[in-house]
Order: structure tokens, then C-alpha cells, then sequence
């Protein structure tokens, strides 16, 4: 009885490898080509205004970021601008900050397809690209933003002035996208948190937030004892490069007038805006 | 004994029908409409591009000693995409169909960059304002097409799919749902045009 078992296993074993373990193989080798060979879009921004290269002073940094969520309190319109070290990508800026963008969701869906505008550099690439949604497309058309790359934002960056482009661009973006849609007062993440308090908490939340709890609290007891600084913002940075964690320093409470989060609205991109090197 | 198997048969197509039949018939309605928005998507922004060149062609062919030939290049490739008309409110089902369609807008593709590139020799061009905003234009129309492919063949895919799948496949000739074909890369289109340029001609900068 046992040989016979043992015997159909070792069969059952012989079976498995013959039919399964050369396609399992061939998979395991098309990942890791694709691995290689395919780009990395960063994941989801947790602000307006993100510096993932360190070129902007944190107080500056800050001031942007609470200048554009005021902005879509005001507007609705999302304006996200995301500063890196490298493309991680082999396609074109236009292609990939088109992608970045459509992944990101930036701008209200409701909005004619999409109110948002996202600013992408890439510093060690000398490359940028402004990424208009499609409900910009008439505010904001190709020759404007053009205009603002080329014109307003590249001199200062050809001299090394990030933070000068940067803040210039954004308030040129912004005087651009104005007056295209009403917003209510509040960012989208606001709105999430007034209105979803009670209706977001089923079940299946509820069990999130226990293992992300039970998951700290293990965390917190392998550093033995040390206090988890990262987790005193509202957001976790994910650590995307050399990560700019936001709630670490002085804004460690989210109801203290600190830190202005962002939530994409599922906005869509197809293609408009300009892209180029300086 | 007949009888009963064609019963069987009759048996087998009904309760095929009542598994899959509404839902499925909605799902692939709702597909192929999206499969035609997207086209209907893919056709603006063909017809964008072709709004563009009048002023295009207007701004270049005012600079002075422009060459003729890429001009009517341009010219003749935009003329040859007018006459190649698909409805643009419904997906093509032919291949061979949107493979003229595609290939007429290749050449404008072809013919449009080379003319960018030339205009590199025609630094006084470059400069003026109109044609600078005529560049932008275009290579955001150029972005929006190849955005706009992209999502028409998403699209095509998940209906096709959806269409081949058991057992809507048994079903979808009876309701006359029809896969779709695809964009495909034009051979050549990741290179860049190829400039030849003649230098035996006066140099537009040696003319006053």
C-alpha cells in the first residue's frame, strides 16, 4: 500500500515535471526579461509637490505643495509635479511621462476625461515633460505649454535654479488651467476622509488595518524599542528613489495645518503637453 | 433514436444559450462600442493632424528658398490620406481595410518628419514664432496618436478576446459580432526618416 502510494508519487512528481515544469521554467525566464528589459513607473506620489532628487529646499518644498492643494481646493484641478534623479525607462520622455501620468490618475475623471496637469523631471537626464489631462487640453493646449517649458521654466534650470523653474512653472501652469472648472473647497483626499469615514470602514478594511497594525507593532519590536519615526505624517513614503518622507520632520500631525496630501481622481492623459531636454 | 438526439442537441444549444446568452450578448455590446469610441478617438486625432498642415505648409513654404520637394510631399501624403475614407463612427473589420488607412497616414507620418528635420538647415524659420508653436503643436498631435493607438488596440484586444472565449465563440457568428484587427508598428516607423541633402544647391544661408 505505502509502495503503491509512494510509487504513484514519485509518477505523480515525474507527471508534474513533465507537463509543468517547462512552461513554469519558461515563465520564470520571460519575467525576468521583462524585469530587465521593462521600465519602472514610480508609484503614486503621496503630495502635490514631490522632490525625490533633493534639489528643492524642504521649506520651499512645502510652500509649493500647499500652493497647489489650495489650488484644487479652489479649481478642482490636480497640478502634480514629481522632480526625480533618472528616467527608469528606455522609451522617449513623451512616452513615458504620458504613461506616468495616465498610472497616476492625476485630475477628476468627471471633469471632461480628466482636470489634471503633471510636471515630471528628470534631473540627471536634463529632461522634462508637462503632461496636460484631457480636460486641459483647451486651457492648456500644446503651444502654451510649450511656451512655459521652453521660455520659463529652461533658462532657469540651465543655470541650475530648479527651485526658481519650478516654482515659475507651476504658476504659470496654474494661471493657464484657472477659471477651466470650480472646485468646492476641498482636495479630493479631504473629501475622501469627510465623506468615507463610515462608508469605507467594511470588513475588509477593518482586516487591512489590523495586519498593517499588527505588522507595525512587529515592526516596532524588532528595532527594540526605537520609536518608528517614519510613520509620524499622514503618508508613508514608499521610498522610490532617494525617497523624500514627508511626515519625519516638524509635520507630525496631519490635523496641524502640516502637510496637504494628494489623491488622484482617475484622471486620464492622451498625449497633450510638451516634452523636451534643457 | 433520431428524434431524441436531435432533442439532445436542441437540449444542449438552449441551456448554452440560458448560461451565457444576455449577460454575454450585453458584455460584447458593450465592448464593441468601445472598441468604436476609441476608433472614433483614433480618427479626431488623425484629423487633427491633418488640420495642422495647411498653416503648416503655409508658414514653411513663406521661408525663403524652402525646399520644394519636401513640401510637396507633405502635400501629396496629406491629399492621399483624405481619399482613403473609413467611417469614423464604427471599427473597421477588414485588416486589409486598415492597413490602407494606416499606411496612407504613415507616409504623412514619413514626409512630416523629414520636413521637421530639414528645417534644422533653416535656422531663420526655427526661429519665428509661428513656426516654433506649428512644431509644438505637431509633435503633441504626434504624441496624441500614438496614445490614441494605443488605446484603440486595448480596446480591439479585450473584445476579440472576449469573442474567442468559450462559449461566447459558439455563440457570436448567430448575433454577428466580428473581430476587429489591430494597429499594427509600420516596418521602420522607430527609425528616423532619412535626409538627403543637396549640396550642390545654393545653401539657404549663402542667399541674402
Amino acid at each position: 500500500m505505502l509502495g503503491a502510494s509512494l510509487g504513484f508519487g514519485a509518477w505523480g512528481l515525474g507527471f508534474l515535471r513533465r507537463r509543468f515544469l517547462g512552461p513554469i521554467l519558461f515563465c520564470v525566464v520571460l519575467a525576468a526579461e521583462a524585469a530587465s528589459a521593462a521600465e519602472v513607473v514610480p508609484p503614486k506620489p503621496p503630495a502635490y509637490f514631490n522632490d525625490y532628487a533633493n534639489v528643492v529646499s524642504k521649506e520651499k518644498a512645502r510652500v509649493l505643495n500647499e500652493k497647489l492643494a489650495q489650488f484644487e481646493r479652489e479649481t478642482s484641478n490636480q497640478v502634480l509635479v514629481a522632480v526625480f534623479r533618472k528616467m527608469q525607462s528606455d522609451s522617449s520622455i513623451e512616452d513615458y511621462a504620458q504613461r506616468i501620468a495616465q498610472a497616476w490618475g492625476v485630475g477628476q475623471k468627471s471633469q471632461s476625461g480628466g482636470n489634471g496637469v503633471v510636471l515630471l523631471v528628470f534631473i540627471d537626464d536634463r529632461k522634462m515633460s508637462i503632461q496636460v489631462g484631457y480636460g486641459l487640453e483647451g486651457t492648456l493646449p500644446d503651444v502654451t505649454a510649450f511656451d512655459i517649458r521652453s521660455r520659463h521654466i529652461n533658462p532657469h534650470f540651465k543655470n541650475g535654479d530648479y527651485e526658481g523653474g519650478l516654482e515659475e512653472g507651476i504658476d504659470l501652469i496654474c494661471k493657464a488651467i484657472r477659471g477651466e472648472y470650480r472646485g468646492d473647497g476641498e482636495t479630493a483626499l479631504e473629501k475622501r476622509r469627510t465623506s468615507g469615514a463610515s462608508s469605507g470602514c467594511g470588513p475588509l478594511g477593518f482586516l487591512v488595518m489590523l495586519i498593517v497594525v499588527l505588522v507595525i507593532i512587529r515592526l516596532g519590536r524588532r528595532k527594540g524599542g526605537y520609536g518608528y519615526t517614519g510613520l509620524g505624517g499622514p503618508f508613508v513614503s514608499s521610498g522610490w528613489g532617494s525617497g523624500w518622507s514627508s511626515g519625519s520632520s516638524s509635520s507630525s500631525s496631519s490635523s496641524g495645518g502640516g502637510f496637504s496630501g494628494f489623491s488622484g481622481g482617475g484622471g486620464s492623459f492622451g498625449g497633450g503637453g510638451s516634452s523636451g531636454s534643457w | 433514436m433520431k428524434t431524441s438526439l436531435g432533442f439532445g442537441k436542441l437540449l444542449l444549444l438552449v441551456s448554452l444559450f440560458s448560461l451565457t446568452g444576455c449577460g454575454t450578448y450585453n458584455r460584447l455590446v458593450t465592448l464593441e462600442q468601445t472598441v468604436n469610441k476609441k476608433w472614433a478617438d483614433v480618427q479626431s486625432v488623425y484629423q487633427r493632424r491633418a488640420d495642422l498642415i495647411p498653416n503648416l505648409v503655409s508658414t514653411v513654404a513663406g521661408a525663403a528658398n524652402f525646399e520644394k520637394s519636401t513640401l510637396t510631399e507633405v502635400t501629396n501624403a496629406r491629399a492621399s490620406v483624405g481619399q482613403v475614407k473609413l467611417d469614423p463612427s464604427k471599427a473597421p473589420t477588414d485588416a486589409a481595410e486598415l492597413e490602407k488607412f494606416q499606411q496612407a497616414q504613415g507616409q504623412l507620418s514619413t514626409a512630416l518628419s523629414r520636413l521637421l528635420v530639414v528645417s534644422e538647415n533653416y535656422p531663420q524659420l526655427r526661429a519665428t514664432a509661428s513656426f516654433q508653436g506649428l512644431q509644438a503643436q505637431l509633435e503633441g498631435t504626434e504624441n496624441r496618436i500614438s496614445v490614441e493607438r494605443n488605446n484603440f488596440n486595448t480596446a480591439v484586444q479585450e473584445y476579440n478576446t472576449a469573442l474567442e472565449r468559450f462559449p461566447t465563440n459558439m455563440l457570436n457568428k448567430m448575433f454577428g459580432f466580428k473581430a476587429r484587427p489591430f494597429f499594427t508598428a509600420a516596418p521602420g516607423a522607430e527609425k528616423a526618416p532619412e535626409v538627403k541633402f543637396d549640396f550642390n544647391k545654393p545653401s539657404p544661408a549663402a542667399t541674402p
